[in-house]
């Protein structure tokens, strides 16, 4: 692991350890109702607390926002240029369509950020916080390195088109 | 009035919703950028003489909670140029040295600089003070973020 990811990463996971203490809470608005507090459109403030923003440079951040029943993980994926645009774009996407198979993704990312994750208590009373955690520590480690294979692999078959297509013309 | 049924009617009680404002507690007076100008000089010298241990405490006591948004961030600026001067390795022995409250207050003003465009440039160094903070002390500091209403 490079020297400048891995105290991003420890910076999340203790962030995260601290903001993973959820328990259950009903609605405060609607009788009978249990939603995650930070996803509610009109919030109570009492019940969200401080948002946390790491970031290791302009294009590498995750903002976490922590409320008294839910978490919500927004990471911004690096992207250097259109190529890894269209990738991470692609990419979150296909994952984002498959939401329910990995419990805690949501399904539309918060605007400027590539994906987000919501957890609530439901999902800390069922799967070992730790895990969690470990999860989306492994998902921002693998992603860059995902998308970074991806483009390798895209300029090597547009330049083995390419070359396929111009050697018709070579007489 | 045919929709009727949907007016909100809580929106109209004032006890119904607490906003963030209610949560602040309320100081008796506001600092004011004037106020702090001194020690923001105090601050510059410090750094500029290569004291960044003293600095570092004097940013970490009594934090200018109830300026107003602007002098916050004009404040900001100086300490984000003092976390920067520090050396690495000078880093540990000073997060060593702070008591619990300027822990705190060291990590509000690390959250703070990540959320920001000119301290994001500045990832790396912030996020070595987070290190090594988190390296003495766990999470404790930010559990107290978490729930600590007054921001800097």
């Amino acid at each position: 692991m490079s020297q400048s990811l891995r105290p991003y990463l420890t910076a999340v996971r203790h962030s995260l350890e601290a903001a993973l203490t959820l328990s259950n809470f009903s609605s405060q608005e609607v009788e009978r109702h249990n939603r995650p507090e930070i996803e509610v459109p009109i919030q109570s403030a009492e019940l969200l607390l401080q948002p946390m923003h790491i970031s290791r440079n302009e294009h590498e951040q995750v903002l976490i926002e922590p409320s008294v029943n839910s978490v919500r993980v927004n990471i911004m994926v690096k992207q250097a240029d259109e190529i890894e645009q269209i990738l991470v774009h692609k990419f979150t996407r296909f994952l984002e369509q498959r939401a329910e198979a990995f419990y805690i993704l949501r399904r539309v990312p918060i605007k400027g950020y590539s994906i987000s994750f919501l957890i609530t208590n439901k999902h800390t009373e069922s799967m070992k916080n730790g895990k969690l955690i470990d999860f989306i520590i492994e998902f921002m480690e693998e992603v860059d390195k995902e998308i970074s294979e991806m483009k390798l692999f895209l300029n090597a078959r547009a330049r083995f088109v390419a070359e396929e297509y111009l050697s018709e013309f070579v007489y | 009035m045919s929709d009727w049924r949907r007016i909100d009617i809580d929106a109209f009680d004032p006890d119904s919703r607490l906003t963030a404002e209610d949560l602040i507690p309320s100081y008796d007076r506001q600092i004011t950028l004037e106020e702090l100008q001194p020690k923001m000089q105090q601050l510059r010298t410090l750094s500029s003489g290569g004291d960044t241990r003293n600095a570092i405490h004097l940013i970490t006591q009594d934090p200018p909670y109830s300026a107003d948004d602007n002098t916050k961030d004009l404040y900001f600026q100086v300490v984000l140029e003092t976390l920067c001067q520090v050396r690495q390795v000078d880093i540990a022995n000073i997060v060593k040295e702070l008591n619990t409250e300027q822990q705190v207050v060291l990590v509000k003003y690390l959250y703070k600089g990540m959320s920001l465009p000119e301290g994001q440039k500045q990832g790396g160094i912030l996020l070595a003070w987070f290190e090594k903070l988190t390296q003495s002390n766990g999470i404790t500091p930010i559990v107290h973020y978490l729930s600590d209403r007054r921001n800097v």
